[in-house]
């Protein structure tokens, strides 16, 4: 890290605060056009409750189709906050400092996202969600099937939402106390109670780093278990080709790795560009981050051939014929091309320049690319996996998304980006303490004639 | 941090100081090194009479060859996964690989030896035209039958070179250091292997740059030899086994092992080297951490494959669960379960468990026990199952019983690993078992300040 600035408190304090306690312009309509489309998407959900899924695009065989496809892309993109965070808190990176907050907070609500995408929704009847994990007649000896994604996938996902938003929450409690004596009235009695009087003790402060530490290292378990189960809502399955694969659970992993940080990358160029906050997301964090992502892509490339080189391996003809739809077919192959090209082969090879790395709208443009990609991998998985003509399907035909489904895949990016737009409002996005901290331990030390930046760690 | 030796941070205080200190410390070595030598050097030959005593059997049974495999393979994930030891902190510019890089290197020499090892297995394998599945599209590719002996020789030997190579370039300017303080025919030896290092700036450029494209390449041809073996030499044999996870599984093994393995010889180094003011507890610490970490990996690699075959129930998984996990291997399977997963969790999770010299060296002969049973537990069993009918599926009831060591098994394995020490000590004798040049920059990076009322150590870090 070679680009210093050296602030006071004041400075932080007045810079991070700014969107507390003053409405940026480009704010309220914002605010105002992702609320008409999220409420649109609402609008689409209540007239498929009314109607039933016959308005959705899903038809035998193909029973997943946009629902399930976003449920995914979802819970891959909330893989980023916990990884940035945890790792980086644990590993005592340096860079991590302004990104954590942005990062798990769009996991907090990428994960409510994954829950309005899929299961919710894409079963039909909602009103009957609570009858999947406590349903059954007890006394009849009725028990709830613990074999069933329905338990699985909830549990996973609901023990994953909690432990991040406490994350979020701990971290928070000082920046809340600095807010609250920021403020007067009925805005320093809301932040007085959120801030569960934080006074910045050393008990306090020696408090906070442990449950930190601690919610570090068991959320992590938790976010590996959540993609994993994920992934064998698909793998354990024998029916449709190319699901049944012992390498889903670490290729979805890495898939959301790779989607989640390029998804952090895009937040933290897009808060520069909002809030201006350039002192702080120097070209150095995108730099880092960069790197990063050279490695994750890699890796994630790795085990995409991996997947395919032992479909081929099996030698049985349904697999391979699934193959061949997925390359070769119209419009699937195109759909495969795009995917390609952009979740690997056009960032990555642009990431290996130094420049692009440090480039904002490089950055910007290289990781909305890769989640185009990787929204399209899933998709490209979970539809051609479920078309293909098998034994005993007697009816089959393609899938064509309906506008109802759109609207509903529009809806959940509205809830994200409103999501974290509402939270910047209320809370500080980049964290205070932890910046603040960052340039208590930082010093310059002399190594021959260069003054080389250092940092003092316990 | 600053409690001087005891953390492994050295109190001699001038580079010419460290230089002169360590090179005093790799050249000294009294009768239990020579007695140790000797013994080694026993052991090695016994371990040669019982290749001999192998090889009367031929090669054309695969099932007697099986721990043979299982050997060659725990060399090659053991001792050359080491070197990764020092590419992956390197890479990450962590200053405390510094006293553990040279030591992890310098297993990339047991290469050599397992290079000789693996050349009875080009035989043992059987053709691609016995009508096992395989990569290489047999048949409708126009592949040699023995296609996969060829390229996994040809990798072998590139990664051995690799291996030797990242050692060489990363010592020179130890070997130069070694040429300057020397006389007589060990001074013209040390000149043509440290080619002209003067230490100026371009070498020292261009020395980072090798380290890296070195460190790199190995660490892929690691993957790529991993790939091989496990699919060619292992997963073919089995009819109906398919796991896309496999190739990963091994890689991950060979990091864990890795680790393990350097643990103990920083342990051995340490306690027997002369090296305790250099190697200490905060180098135990980070390496603890990642074997910690390691081990938690192998239980999700392990349940990734283990879930799909088991949930799935197809009839030639139920078989291969059956011949590798649940079957007549169960008990071996059992040890590797609690050795490299269940022992390492539920101590290393326990911060002064990490912070001690003794606990992660314990715990890595845990792991190393434990991967050496896992390569038992796959390669045995697969090498057993050769001459079945069904080239495609394995029946639950088709699983041979347990195929036992005979005594020229035991030969081999106490001789190789006997070999395996020697090599090494050997060549620590001709490169110091710690980095000289490493510990002197360190030095430039190193600053004690005061913060508040306390003192503290500050590490730079090179952009």
């Amino acid at each position: 890290m070679q680009e210093h600035y050296i602030l006071t408190e004041k400075e932080i304090n007045d810079d991070l605060l700014r969107g507390i306690f003053y409405t940026p312009k480009w704010w309220p309509p914002a605010v105002i056009v992702l609320t008409i489309i999220f409420l649109i998407g609402i609008g689409a959900f209540g007239y498929m409750l009314n109607k039933g899924v016959g308005v959705t695009g899903l038809n035998r065989p193909v029973f997943w189709g946009f629902y399930m496809v976003n449920f995914v892309f979802w819970i891959g993109i909330s893989h980023a906050g916990i990884m940035i965070s945890a790792i980086l808190r644990l590993t005592q990176a340096e860079w991590r400092r302004p990104i954590t907050r942005a990062a798990e907070v769009l996991t907090v609500f990428s994960l409510i996202a994954a829950l309005m995408a899929a299961p919710l929704v894409h079963v039909g009847r909602p009103w009957r969600a609570d009858l999947w994990v406590f349903p059954y007649d007890f006394a009849r000896g009725v028990w709830i099937n613990i074999r069933s994604p329905f338990v699985w996938d909830p549990s996973a996902v609901m023990t994953y939402l909690t432990a991040s938003t406490l994350f979020v929450m701990v971290a928070l409690l000082p920046d809340l106390a600095i807010i609250r004596d920021r403020s007067t009235g009925i805005r320093k009695t809301i932040y007085g109670f959120m801030c569960l009087g934080w006074r910045g003790t050393p008990r306090q402060w020696k408090l906070q780093a442990v449950a930190g530490i601690l919610l570090s290292a068991l959320v992590l378990p938790v976010f590996v278990s959540v993609h994993s189960i994920v992934s064998w809502d698909f793998a354990a399955q024998i029916g449709p080709e190319s699901w049944h694969s012992t390498i889903f659970a670490p290729y979805f992993i890495i898939g959301a790795i790779h989607s989640g940080v390029s998804a952090v990358a895009t937040v933290m160029v897009v808060m520069v560009w909002l809030w201006g906050w350039d002192k702080y997301l120097t070209p150095d964090h995108l730099d880092s981050i960069g790197r990063l992502l050279i490695v994750v892509a890699s890796a994630w490339f790795f085990f995409f051939f991996l997947e395919w080189v032992f479909a081929l391996y099996t030698l049985e003809g349904p697999e391979l014929a699934m193959r061949d739809l997925q390359v070769f077919q119209w419009p699937w192959s195109g759909l495969f091309i795009v995917f390609l090209l952009t979740a690997f082969f056009i960032p990555v090879p642009l990431w290996m320049f130094k420049k692009v790395r440090r480039s904002l709208k490089w950055m910007f443009i290289t990781t909305i690319l890769v989640n185009i990609g990787m929204w399209l991998e899933r998709f490209l998985i979970i539809i051609p996996g479920l078309m293909r003509r098998g034994h005993m399907i007697f009816d089959w035909g393609s899938y064509r998304p309906s506008i109802i489904e759109i609207l509903m895949v529009m809806m959940t990016f509205a809830w994200v980006l409103l999501g974290m737009i509402i939270f910047s409002k209320i809370f500080p996005l980049i964290p205070l303490f932890d910046i603040k901290e960052g340039m208590i331990g930082r010093t310059m030390i002399k190594i021959g004639r260069r003054m080389v930046p250092a940092s003092i760690r316990e | 941090m600053h409690n001087g030796s005891a953390n492994g941070h050295a109190t001699v205080a001038t580079p010419a100081g460290v230089t002169h200190d360590l090179l005093g410390r790799h050249r000294t070595y009294g009768s239990k090194f020579r007695w140790t030598l000797v013994v080694l050097g026993v052991l090695f030959v016994l371990g040669i009479v019982g290749f001999v005593i192998r090889m009367q059997d031929g090669v054309s049974d695969p099932s007697v060859w099986g721990y043979y495999a299982a050997l060659f393979v725990f060399i090659l994930t053991a001792a050359q996964g080491a070197p990764l030891v020092a590419i992956a902190p390197r890479i990450a510019k962590a200053h405390w690989r510094r006293p553990v890089t040279r030591a992890a290197e310098l297993f990339a020499v047991v290469g050599v030896l397992n290079l000789i090892l693996f050349i009875p297995l080009i035989w043992v394998l059987p053709g691609l035209d016995d009508g096992r599945r395989s990569l290489w599209f047999f048949g409708e590719l126009n592949v040699p039958a023995h296609f996969p002996q060829f390229l996994t020789t040809l990798a072998l030997i590139s990664l051995t070179v690799l291996g030797l190579a990242l050692l060489w370039v990363s010592s020179l300017p130890d070997l130069a250091a070694l040429r300057d303080s020397t006389t007589g025919s060990r001074q013209r030896w040390y000149a043509r292997l440290a080619r002209g290092w003067h230490g100026t700036s371009a070498q020292w450029n261009m020395q980072y740059h090798r380290m890296g494209i070195l460190g790199a390449f190995y660490f892929v041809t690691m993957i790529f030899v991993h790939f091989m073996i496990s699919v060619d030499f292992l997963m073919a044999l089995v009819p109906g086994w398919i796991d896309a996870l496999l190739p990963i599984t091994q890689t991950h093994n060979a990091m864990q092992a890795g680790v393990a393995t350097v643990i103990i010889t920083m342990f051995l180094l340490r306690r027997f080297g002369g090296y305790q003011d250099y190697i200490g507890v905060d180098h135990f610490w980070a390496m603890g951490k990642l074997l910690f970490a390691l081990s938690l990996l192998w239980f999700w690699f392990w349940f990734s494959s283990f879930i799909v075959f088991w949930y799935g129930a197809k009839p030639g998984e139920q078989g291969v669960l059956e011949l590798l996990t649940v079957g007549p291997y169960l008990p071996v399977f059992m040890a590797v379960f609690v050795l490299v997963f269940l022992i390492p969790m539920f101590t290393m999770m326990w911060n002064p468990v990490r912070t001690s010299v003794w606990g992660p060296t314990i715990i890595a002969v845990s792991v190393l026990v434990g991967a050496l049973l896992d390569k038992i537990r796959f390669y045995v069993p697969a090498y057993s199952v050769t001459d079945m009918e069904d080239k495609h599926t394995l029946l639950v009831g088709q699983v041979p019983a347990v195929v036992m060591p005979e005594a020229a098994d035991f030969m081999i394995w106490v001789g190789a690993l006997a070999g395996v020490a020697l090599s090494y000590i050997l060549a620590s004798k001709l490169i110091p078992a710690v980095s000289i040049w490493e510990q002197t920059e360190l030095l430039l990076y190193k600053v004690h300040t005061k913060f508040h009322r306390a003192e503290f150590l500050v590490l730079g870090k090179k952009d």
